[in-house]
């Protein structure tokens, strides 16, 4: 009796964790809209990812949205390898502790040019404070025709003493001096000079 | 007389040898009267402690496989209930929604989307409202803090990124698209 006893505890025990890790680990049903070719390599990426300890709804938005914009099969999983990949960088970059929006906002910023020193350095300015604001108007920057370095050091100016709402009227500012003719570079450096004045009044 | 006295003996034994024929409610006067009794002698027993000498006392349980994945699925479910219902609760003070407009004007759009991160890419889910007869789209829609992708689809066909905001520099597609990105988390 006492070996039924221990076998059923076993079973029990076993059934309870397999299915609680199939419950907690499925397959995310968004994957469904994924073509037969596509989405069984997507599930493969996105399980590794997981078991990375990355944010994986970057990955699954990053699939739907070339399967909305009806990308081939190997365009879709190119694309999603390779943000797992920025999001494994930006991961190192930031610390183990970073948010999913900052690890987002982070390959962003790899993608579009940035080093990983800067996301580090960033990280270190507002230890305290999320990056992703700063990551993201820093991307935003190079979008418009900033050069990246220009950015990156305009932004990590910035960074350590201004809060989200500032950055976000910094990057408008920049945006509105480049279109009406500015060249890009110039106005950043203006624009980030003036800013550091306010938070620093008096100095020239 | 040796032999007189075997005969008594023998009488006895005979006579104690008979089956004697006992008051068939004789046991349940003697279990009333038990049942009657004081439980002990000291301190009577408090129910609690029944209850405790049954939850702790050793017993045999037995369970076929089919009940044990029953109940393991049941228990499954309990977990991930409260992992995810702990999970929502950590996350609530960061999920303060904002509330962000869209405009776009395209005076010769039938049908306008928004399409994006927020809305799993699905062009059926934020269909745009014309806000006016000049070909001015509208729609509000509701983020948490995070940066999202996002175009506008015209008429199920064309693919245009939002002129008034950042365009997204890691399009993987071809298609453009914009960036929207909300502070605080």
């Amino acid at each position: 009796m006492t070996h039924l006893v221990r076998r059923g505890v076993f079973v029990f025990v076993a059934a309870t964790l397999s299915v609680a890790r199939a419950a907690a680990q499925g397959t995310d049903p968004r994957l469904e809209r994924l073509d037969e070719t596509t989405r069984p390599v997507v599930i493969a990426i996105v399980d590794s990812a997981r078991a990375a300890g990355l944010p994986v709804n970057p990955l699954v938005e990053r699939a739907l949205e070339g399967a909305t914009k009806g990308a081939p099969a190997e365009m879709i999983v190119g694309a999603v390898r390779r943000l797992a990949a920025e999001l494994g960088r930006a991961r190192d970059a930031l610390g183990p502790n970073a948010s999913a929006g900052e690890l987002t906002a982070g390959a962003a910023a790899l993608r579009a040019g940035a080093g990983p020193d800067v996301l580090t350095r960033l990280r270190r300015a507002r230890r305290h404070q999320s990056v992703t604001m700063a990551l993201a108007v820093l991307t935003d920057l190079v979008a418009r025709g900033v050069p990246v370095d220009t950015a990156a050091t305009a932004v990590l100016a910035l960074a350590a003493t201004v809060r989200d709402e500032d950055l976000v009227e910094f990057r408008r500012a920049v945006e509105r001096d480049i279109a009406i003719g500015a060249p890009p570079a110039a106005a950043a450096s203006i624009r980030v000079n003036a800013a550091a004045r306010e938070v620093r009044p008096g100095r020239p | 007389m040796f032999d007189n006295s075997d005969d008594a003996v023998e009488r006895v034994v005979r006579q104690l040898r008979r089956p004697v024929s006992i008051d068939p409610g004789l046991d349940q006067r003697v279990m009333q009267e038990i049942a009657a009794l004081p439980q002990s002698a000291g301190r009577p027993a408090a129910p609690a402690r029944g209850v405790w000498r049954w939850l702790t006392g050793r017993r045999e349980v037995r369970l076929s496989p089919l009940s044990a994945l029953g109940i393991a699925a049941a228990c499954a479910a309990a977990i991930v209930g409260v992992w995810r219902m702990r999970a929502s609760l950590a996350s609530a003070p960061d999920s303060a929604l904002h509330g962000f407009q869209f405009v776009l004007v395209e005076p010769g759009a039938a049908q306008v989307s928004l399409v994006g991160d927020f809305n799993d890419w699905d062009a059926t889910r934020t269909p745009m409202h014309r806000a006016s007869g000049d070909g001015l789209w509208s729609t509000v829609v509701s983020l948490q803090p995070g940066r999202y992708r996002y175009a506008f689809l015209i008429d199920g066909r064309h693919w245009l990124a939002d002129p008034a905001a950042p365009a997204a520099g890691d399009d993987d597609y071809g298609a453009p698209s914009s960036v929207v990105t909300v502070g605080g988390l």
